[in-house]
């Protein structure tokens, strides 16, 4: 199977080493991954803000760069979710079948449910708190909505238990949002700090040294929130806890 | 890059202790209902159901609302159509000064908050008494609710303490909610006892039997209706139910979702007047029909009224009610204001992260996270998106669209963590108010893997 | 002289909502619903009743119930009886021989009798039989007298049993005495229908 690896816009210039674990890991794992040259953006932020019509360039653009592979794996759960909830939409405007949706994983989705590891190779000591995102929660069911009654799973916990030396907690209000939101962040900018803050003192709560998620995004907001307070703790993806050397 | 929710937020935010609350206490109902949803194993098929049974109710309009009059007329009810607010108001006020009426009370309605019965009643010298506790402190207040089921929640003991004590000669100083509770259950009691008519809204109408179900805990509907002989009660479109039998479905979701209680403590059952009364019904439109209409919001109307979405709503619970411009706040209320007046209320739509909590919530599956992502893109044809916004999509777009454009913005990013702070943190720099901005990596995903620093690891695997 | 017909706002109603109705949808069949059924719905229903705010008397097995008793028990203070069965012979007042729903302000005990009870909420279902229906309501306390046998599982089962019987004018569920949590979500007892209700259980 030939893996074409995703890398969102903010990860590309902000965590650029959450892009290399990604690549890293998918090798270690044996598997055939290739990195589709020169990708910017999903759209998201745009369409998020009331332009998802800006994204259709994008969507057309991400179709053509992914088109030969099995599989598009992407280290982040918003983006992927928002390719697979909106591209269909967007595209068909545009006369075009989207291809994409049935083929793109989160990278935590794609090692837990396809690749299947029953060991992997890391270590990491340290205690973390497992941030659950809303997209990979409620769109990707990364973990169990804690709103629905169905059995509570973890997919990034069961990843994160494949860890040596590791110590995994979650905080009090397991799924609540960050305050992230893209524009949401900017334009509710008192709100979004509030929930920011909320919840890293929620992180913090559990005593862990590092909160870890499978969204770039949320682990930038609340590192703007814990770099402001100096608080004492960090955010860390999860792939590069996963790809950490045992 | 404001809107008059983030202006109204941030006002609210700055209390910061009420703040705290306010947030705290709502998680509290949202996590009562958590624990009951947990206690019914079928939870998710009624959640299920419910969607059906609503999705089906409002697609057979006609047929059900034209049953339940027939029905409701064969009881020995009066039924009345009303096509908006003023019919509704109208109606209610014809209604009452021929009977002379002049001592009203009314019960909890959402349905005529959103068409200001009250102030229209008044103002033409009938005495309206809210009776529900939370109504009631809020009408004494002259304050309007700021949740649909707790109503006076941002309010503290101090405040009603000090209003009873005004308005109700209660003990100076006592702040006791058990004690003030009692005193205005003294209080009401003259009032029910001395009312000539009684109002309440109607949470489910059943089709089948012609019956209006009435929901609550105080039991205020129930004396309001039993000690007056002329009762009114008036519902939407949207609240009309099969039969009994939906019922089921209904009753276990509405508290366990709104409160987290199995039942509310009173769900009364109206089909006939009293042996010498009169028992009115009023089935109300306002706006609802054409919402019908509207394929990607109609699930609004599958709405009960539970509040359990606002419960959820991180933004709610950090903003308060009186942040929004519709007299409904929250996820279900931002969507019913666009629904209802999108120009009016689109100042709204940025209170949202897309969380998506209150979609998982919602008894009746109301799609409200989807339907404010929805609402977002058509804010341009309303002619109401933001400017700023605006523009900065429109770069976004510039940049993200051509490769080699980006590239050369991730070139030139890292610059900007080493400006000094005064030049990026300042009245320009919304994220940077209470969030240090992220810092910029020296060296871009695209530039690492054109200079082969990626996949390094290969080329030491490959000569091993 | 031509007299214009004016549409009724049922008709504008009706007429709007056909031009709206774009999808149709079926109804669902809630016979497949998996609805929980308790092995004990007698013990779920005393659970529940405790966890609303209701109090218990249950009918020791064998013995007769002397509701006298019990009720100078559970409610030593109370001066005025109200029932309308005829069973209660030590009752003061029948409700229904008083002019005004009024005239029941001051009840401290009302006693009345259920033919159904749900376990999964506590809730007994009142089907009006007494002249006014405020006694459901105005006095501080309910006694209700309930058959474990009376009580069924879930409010799907409640309301199948319900559809068998004759509809009442007013019919009314409750689950244990008024409250209210409007002022600062505290708890209170007793908003403006009963402070306390104490179920018998026989």
């Amino acid at each position: 199977m030939k893996i074409g690896l995703f890398i969102p816009c903010y990860v590309n210039a902000i965590f650029p080493q959450v892009g290399v674990a990604s690549y890293q890991l998918l090798k270690k794992l044996g598997l055939d991954v290739d990195y589709p040259i020169d990708q910017t953006c999903c759209g998201q932020p745009m369409a998020n803000a009331g332009f998802e019509d800006e994204a259709k360039k994008l969507a057309m653009r991400f179709e053509s760069q992914f088109e030969k592979y099995d599989y598009i794996v992407g280290p982040s759960a918003s983006c992927v979710s928002f390719v697979k909830e909106n591209y269909p939409r967007v595209l068909k405007k545009e006369k075009h079948l989207c291809e994409s949706i049935g083929k793109i994983y989160d990278i935590c989705e794609f090692i837990h449910d396809v690749v299947k590891p029953n060991s992997l190779n890391a270590s990491f000591p340290h205690k973390v708190s497992i941030h659950n995102s809303c997209h990979g929660v409620r769109e990707l069911f990364l973990s169990t909505p804690s709103e629905m009654n169905i059995p509570y799973n973890n997919k990034l916990r069961n990843l994160l238990n494949l860890v040596n030396d590791i110590e995994i907690f979650e905080p009090k209000h397991i799924d609540e949002c960050c305050g992230f939101g893209g524009m949401f962040a900017v334009e509710e900018q008192a709100v979004s700090t509030a929930m920011g803050r909320d919840k890293v003192k929620d992180h913090m709560s559990t005593g862990a040294e590092y909160i870890t998620g499978a969204d770039g995004s949320c682990m930038m907001h609340m590192k703007g929130v814990i770099d402001r307070e100096k608080w004492p703790i960090k955010t860390i993806h999860v792939v590069e806890i996963l790809n950490s050397e045992g | 890059m404001s809107t008059a929710h983030s202006k109204a937020a941030e006002k609210f935010l700055k209390n910061s202790q009420q703040a705290e609350w306010h947030n705290e206490t709502l998680w509290m109902v949202r996590a009562k209902r958590d624990k009951l949803s947990k206690q019914v194993p079928e939870w998710e098929e009624l959640r299920n159901n419910a969607e059906a049974l609503k999705l089906y109710s409002s697609s057979h309009w006609v047929e059900l609302l034209t049953e339940f009059e027939k029905n409701a007329i064969a009881n020995g009810a009066v039924v009345h159509w009303a096509k908006d607010a003023q019919e509704y108001r109208e109606i209610v006020y014809q209604l009452l000064s021929e009977r002379n009426v002049k001592n009203f009370v009314k019960s909890k309605s959402m349905l005529s908050e959103e068409c200001e019965l009250d102030d229209y009643l008044i103002e033409r010298g009938i005495d309206t008494v809210e009776t529900d506790l939370g109504e009631c402190i809020l009408q004494l207040m002259k304050l309007p609710p700021s949740h649909i089921v707790l109503p006076a929640i941002h309010i503290k003991r101090e405040q009603v303490g000090e209003l009873f004590e005004e308005k109700l000669n209660t003990e100076k100083g006592n702040f006791d909610p058990t004690y003030l509770t009692h005193q205005a259950r003294k209080y009401l009691r003259q009032i029910f006892l001395n009312a000539d008519a009684s109002m309440t809204g109607g949470n489910f109408a059943v089709a089948s039997t012609g019956e209006v179900v009435v929901c609550t805990n105080e039991g205020n509907a129930d004396m309001g209706t039993a000690a007056t002989d002329f009762h009114i009660a008036a519902f939407g479109l949207d609240k009309i139910v099969p039969d009994r039998e939906s019922l089921g479905v209904f009753t276990r979701l509405l508290a366990r979702s709104a409160t987290g209680q199995p039942i509310t403590s009173y769900t009364a059952h109206y089909s006939k007047p009293k042996k010498n009364g009169e028992f009115h019904i009023i089935i109300v439109d306002n706006g609802r029909s054409e919402i019908l209409g509207n394929e990607e919001h109609r699930k609004v109307l599958n709405c009960i009224r539970c509040g359990a979405c606002m419960n959820t709503c991180p933004v709610y619970r950090r903003s308060g009610g009186y942040s929004y411009s519709y007299f409904i706040p929250g996820p279900i209320g931002i969507n019913l204001g666009m629904a209802h007046a999108p120009n009016k209320h689109a100042g709204n739509l940025s209170a949202c992260s897309l969380c998506l909590s209150c979609s998982m919530v919602c008894p009746a599956k109301v799609d409200l996270g989807e339907q404010i992502y929805k609402w977002r893109q058509k804010l341009d044809e309303l002619g109401e998106s933001n400017t700023t916004k605006k523009i900065l999509s429109k770069g976004m777009k510039l940049v993200m669209d051509n490769p080699a454009l980006f590239n050369a913005a991730l070139w030139a990013a890292p610059m900007v963590n080493k400006m000094p702070r005064f030049m990026v943190y300042n009245k320009l720099n919304a994220w940077g108010e209470g969030r240090d901005l992220p810092q910029f990596a020296s060296e871009s995903f695209n530039s690492m893997w054109k200079r082969n620093k990626v996949q390094l690891n290969d080329n030491k695997k490959d000569n091993e | 002289m031509i007299i214009k017909k004016t549409m009724s706002s049922k008709e504008y109603i009706l007429n709007k909502i056909r031009e709206n109705t774009k999808e149709v949808f079926d109804k669902p069949n809630l016979e497949a619903i998996p609805v929980t059924v308790y092995k004990d719905p007698v013990e779920k229903f005393k659970q529940i009743l405790s966890d609303v705010g209701g109090e218990l008397y249950e009918q020791p097995e064998g013995e007769n119930l002397n509701l006298e008793a019990v009720i100078k028990k559970f409610f030593p203070e109370a001066k005025t009886i109200a029932s309308t069965l005829d069973e209660i012979s030590f009752a003061n007042l029948n409700p229904n021989e008083v002019e005004e729903p009024k005239d029941l302000d001051g009840i401290d005990v009302a006693i009345l009798k259920t033919e159904l009870g749900v376990a999964e909420n506590a809730a007994v279902w009142f089907a009006q039989d007494v002249k006014h229906r405020i006694l459901y309501f105005i006095p501080e306390a309910l006694v209700i007298l309930l058959k474990k046998s009376d009580i069924v599982h879930s409010m799907h089962h409640a309301y199948a049993q319900l559809e068998k019987e004759e509809r009442p004018c007013y019919g009314v569920f409750v689950s244990g005495p008024s409250k209210t949590a409007d002022i600062e979500q505290a708890l209170v007892m007793g908003a403006h229908g009963a402070r306390r209700v104490l179920v018998v259980l026989q």
